[in-house]
């Protein structure tokens, strides 16, 4: 009986624990949820208290500053996303299932994309998209998205479909399919659950991106919510705090989505990445 | 083989057949005093004229000595040394002077206008004048100074010249437009791309324009441009050489330039003052070059025009070389395989063919936009870097500044701190959590938890560091609030705007640091572990704290050693926090190695510096990523 107590005061304590540290962890997204409500005299006089009354419409103002950095940023995701499914779903299955002179090599080649660090490549590569006059428009970001993501992209697709039984395509193969058709309605129907996981990654790695869109995206109109953020804040300065913390707030929303919908991708994404490097 | 031997010998002994480094030499030079607008070498060579907006016109002999002067009425806009030695000017006074050899006036037309541009073939049978304020290009008789005819252009003609041999005339004007002629009228308008500043045309056709783009635009027979020639200045002079192979050029600021008929430069060399006019001597050795201040320069640069066709020799014959050494080493290799009977490749590299196809998208993007940058960011590190200018081989002086940088050294210190705390953020706080998620009985409540802590991720990380930043403020910010509240109001501070607290600040960002790929790491190690062997670990007697030290801790050194890399590797090239919650300030007490490489790229424009920013860091990361490969191979054997 003793022991069975002790064994519960433990799990007590381990609970209490975590719910303290889960707290600490959230205390920015609470923090912004209540202020994203509070003028700035509530957030003054009141600073503890909950948003009595709660300002909605902080929501509409900041809505209204910043939906346009929140488009930009999902159509560049979701274009530089497919691109890289395609080119990695392609890569990945001739890598995974053919044989053809040069093989090792192209694939050591690709890996090696892997070793370089971002910090060598981010000047030079400003300039030669500069030099192409690819600064300041979309394909800035698109393409920059497509050739990076498409190294880890192809990796990851290598090793899934290196998975898939190729008694399968052999079968296909025999009742006359082409290799196009093969492709098309055997291995990528597959191989879904890694294109899903590919595009989760990629989209909020565009979501999250600020440097690179910093550098490259002059216009205010293409920019990215990243970086929008931030000159939205230097805009509304201390005057509107609510106003910024709504901000916030619905740039987060596109993340929510993807991340309700498809957690599991992207930790199966993270942890796979983590385990083959 | 032996040929193969041969080709080898021949390739090394190649370079030694040509002279090394040619480089001009300055010649003398003369202090007329003058402020000179024009100049001009006499065909045979053996004489110069300038002329200067002191109202005369001084003719030299080709080692420097003065041979006459001659007078006009105001500021003399052009000269000409003719063939049989006289002497052509044109000046403000409306006039047209001819002198002959020895300085005695021939004639003197008058014009009934500022003659502002003059130029004649070298044998006097075609002279042609731009007066101001008249829209023909006026032709003179050398023998009498009668006008023998007109052409119409424009009213807005600035500057004339007429090819040594006769045949062409080119004139610009101030509308960015040029005008080919030859003896029978117009044969061509070209536009140019910026103001005409000079102009010239050679015996075969070609036309150079000098403008104030700082450009020099040739143009051929046809009127397309073929090349363009980049200057530091506006050009004030173009001057080609009797063969029409190279061309001289003066700007601006001093600068005297031969570019080739390519637009390659050649030559530079900067004299001060205003360069204001080039002429070539007959056979192309020597460049005179007249400035604001009155100098004329001659420089010998015979040397530079034989080195430059040497090396096009040269570049040829290696060319040459390298396609037959590459032939030779085809058919061996060739011969070779078939001996060994191993041309099958080919067939089956045709046979793979749809798979090249179907990788290439993918090689080329990789070429161009992840293997191109790498190289150049490599290969600038040396040079002072200027996309579109002129980029300078320095050696290792930008990684020699770097060492001298005080953001550097300060960011260096910085790293070094931000490392080692970072190395505990990232493992301490995940492991314990992950041990107490690891302990709790229930599933449900496991799930829960993990899922509890990952939710941090739907906030955009730059809204998180913005947030964070709100907390730091002073009057705003959720600390000095917190302190307030529990009674330690006296410890508020401006957290960020202390040069003392920003760095801890900055480190404290995303307190408790539960990082989450940290956490699902450790915790997929942990449940890895066989529940046997805690199991019988239990039945000895072990304690809690005992299984950990003794049987995760050590199960664990793969991921430690993982996170550890990945941890280093990327701190090491994060600027985003600092760049966004500081930008390296107040003074220089959050500088990172990588945010001055950002701003000397951005705010500085020291494109080579930054890129040797990004290589050293490169250096460091490899070494990291090499010696952890070496664990992994200790550890495996």
């Amino acid at each position: 009986m003793r022991t069975l107590k002790l064994i519960h005061v433990r799990q007590l304590v381990i609970i209490a624990l975590l719910a303290v540290l889960v707290f600490l962890t959230l205390v920015p997204i609470l923090f912004m949820l209540v202020s994203s409500l509070k003028s700035n005299a509530q957030i003054l006089g009141n600073f503890w208290g909950l948003p009595a009354p709660a300002r909605w419409g902080n929501y509409g103002e900041a809505f209204h500053s910043i939906w346009r950095y929140i488009v930009n940023t999902i159509v560049y995701a979701v274009v530089g996303s497919v691109l890289v499914m395609a080119l990695s779903s392609v890569s990945g299955y001739l890598f995974a299932k053919k044989t053809f002179p040069g093989k090792d090599f192209l694939f050591m080649l690709m890996l090696a994309m892997m070793m370089v660090p971002g910090i060598l490549t981010l000047i030079p590569s400003y300039v030669l998209y500069e030099n192409m006059g690819l600064t300041n428009t979309p394909w800035a970001i698109i393409i920059a998205c497509a050739a990076g993501g498409q190294i880890f992209g192809t990796f990851l697709c290598r090793t899934f479909m290196a998975g898939l039984p190729s008694e399968l395509f052999e079968a296909a193969r025999i009742d006359g399919a082409t290799e196009r058709r093969v492709f098309l309605q055997v291995v990528i129907p597959l191989s879904v659950p890694i294109l899903a996981t590919l595009f989760i990654m990629q989209s909020v790695g565009v979501y999250n991106d600020y440097i690179w869109p910093l550098l490259t995206i002059r216009d205010s109109n293409l920019q990215v919510i990243a970086v929008g953020l931030t000159i939205f804040t230097k805009q509304f300065g201390i005057t509107d705090l609510g106003t910024r913390f709504a901000a916030y707030t619905i740039a987060s929303l596109p993340l929510l989505a993807i991340f309700s919908f498809g957690m599991k991708y992207y930790i199966q994404g993270m942890t796979q990445g983590a385990l083959k490097l | 083989m032996r040929k193969i031997a041969w080709l080898a010998m021949a390739l090394l002994f190649l370079p030694g057949i040509f002279p090394g480094v040619a480089s001009a030499q300055e010649g003398w030079s003369i202090e007329s005093g003058a402020d000179m607008t024009s100049i001009s070498a006499a065909p045979d060579g053996s004489r110069i004229a300038i002329g200067s907006r002191d109202a005369k016109a001084l003719v030299y002999e080709a080692d420097g000595g003065l041979a006459f002067e001659a007078p006009a009425g105001n500021v003399v806009n052009a000269v000409e040394l003719l063939t049989d030695g006289s002497l052509l000017l044109a000046s403000d006074d409306r006039r047209l002077y001819a002198y002959d050899r020895d300085g005695n006036p021939l004639w003197a037309t008058d014009l009934k206008r500022q003659v502002k541009s003059m130029s004649a073939s070298d044998d006097g049978t075609w002279i042609a004048a731009v007066v101001q304020r008249n829209d023909e290009l006026l032709f003179i008789d050398g023998r009498t100074g009668e006008q023998v005819g007109s052409v119409p252009i424009s009213a807005t003609m600035r500057t004339v010249k007429v090819s040594e041999n006769g045949q062409w005339a080119a004139v610009g004007s101030s509308d960015q437009y040029a005008h080919l002629l030859n003896r029978d009228g117009i044969v061509g308008k070209i536009g140019a791309k910026g103001q005409i500043q000079a102009i010239d045309v050679s015996a075969e056709g070609y036309t150079a324009i000098g403008t104030k783009l700082n450009e020099v635009e040739l143009f051929n027979p046809q009127g397309q441009p073929v090349h363009i020639a980049k200057t530091r200045d506006h050009v004030t002079d173009v001057a080609f050489s009797a063969d029409g192979r190279t061309i001289g050029v003066s700007d601006l600021s001093g600068y005297f330039y031969i570019f080739d008929a390519d637009g390659k430069k050649l030559w530079e060399s900067k004299a001060g003052g205003n360069g204001r006019a080039v002429a070539f001597d007959p056979e192309g050795k020597t460049l005179y070059g007249g400035t604001n201040d009155g100098r004329i320069l001659s420089f010998d640069v015979g040397s530079v025009v034989a080195k430059s066709k040497s090396e096009a020799k040269m570049r040829t014959i290696l060319w040459g070389a390298a396609v037959l050494a590459a032939l030779a080493l085809i058919a061996f290799l060739l011969g070779w395989m078939k001996r060994r009977n191993k041309l099958g490749i080919f067939r089956e590299i045709w046979r793979s063919k749809w798979i090249y196809v179907g990788l290439a998208p993918s090689f080329i993007l990789i070429f161009t936009f992840l293997y191109f940058p790498a190289f150049s960011g490599l290969f600038h590190s040396l040079y002072e870097w200027q996309p579109g200018g002129r980029t300078t081989f320095i050696g290792l002086d930008n990684f020699k500044r770097m060492l001298n940088d005080p953001f550097v050294t300060k960011g260096l210190g910085n790293l070094v701190i931000l490392v080692v705390t970072g190395l505990i953020k990232t493992l301490i706080p995940p492991l314990i959590v992950a041990e107490l998620i690891y302990h709790l009985r229930s599933k449900r409540l496991q799930y829960g938890f993990r899922t509890a802590f990952t939710a941090s991720m739907v906030i955009p990380g730059v809204a998180g560091l913005l947030i964070w930043q709100n907390f730091y403020d002073p009057n705003l910010g959720l600390f000095n609030n917190f302190l307030k509240l529990i009674g330690l109001g006296s410890w508020a501070h401006g957290w960020l705007g202390d040069p003392d607290t920003a760095l801890w600040a900055l480190i404290f960002i995303g307190f408790p640091f539960v990082g989450i790929l940290q956490l699902l790491v450790f915790y997929a190690g942990l449940l890895s572990i066989s529940e046997e062997m805690i199991e019988s670990a239990k039945i000895d007697g072990a304690t809690l704290p005992r299984i950990i030290r003794s049987i995760h801790l050590p199960l664990l050194a793969g991921q430690f050693k993982f996170l550890i890399i990945l941890g280093l590797i990327g701190i090491i090239q994060d600027f985003n926090g600092i760049l966004i919650v500081t930008g390296g300030g107040p003074m220089d007490s959050t500088y990172v190695p990588a945010l001055q490489m950002y701003y000397a790229a951005t705010k500085f424009n020291e494109l080579g510096y930054a890129s040797a920013l990004g290589v050293s860091m490169f250096a460091i990361i490899l070494v990291i990523t090499v010696i952890n490969l070496k664990f992994i191979k200790t550890e495996d054997h």
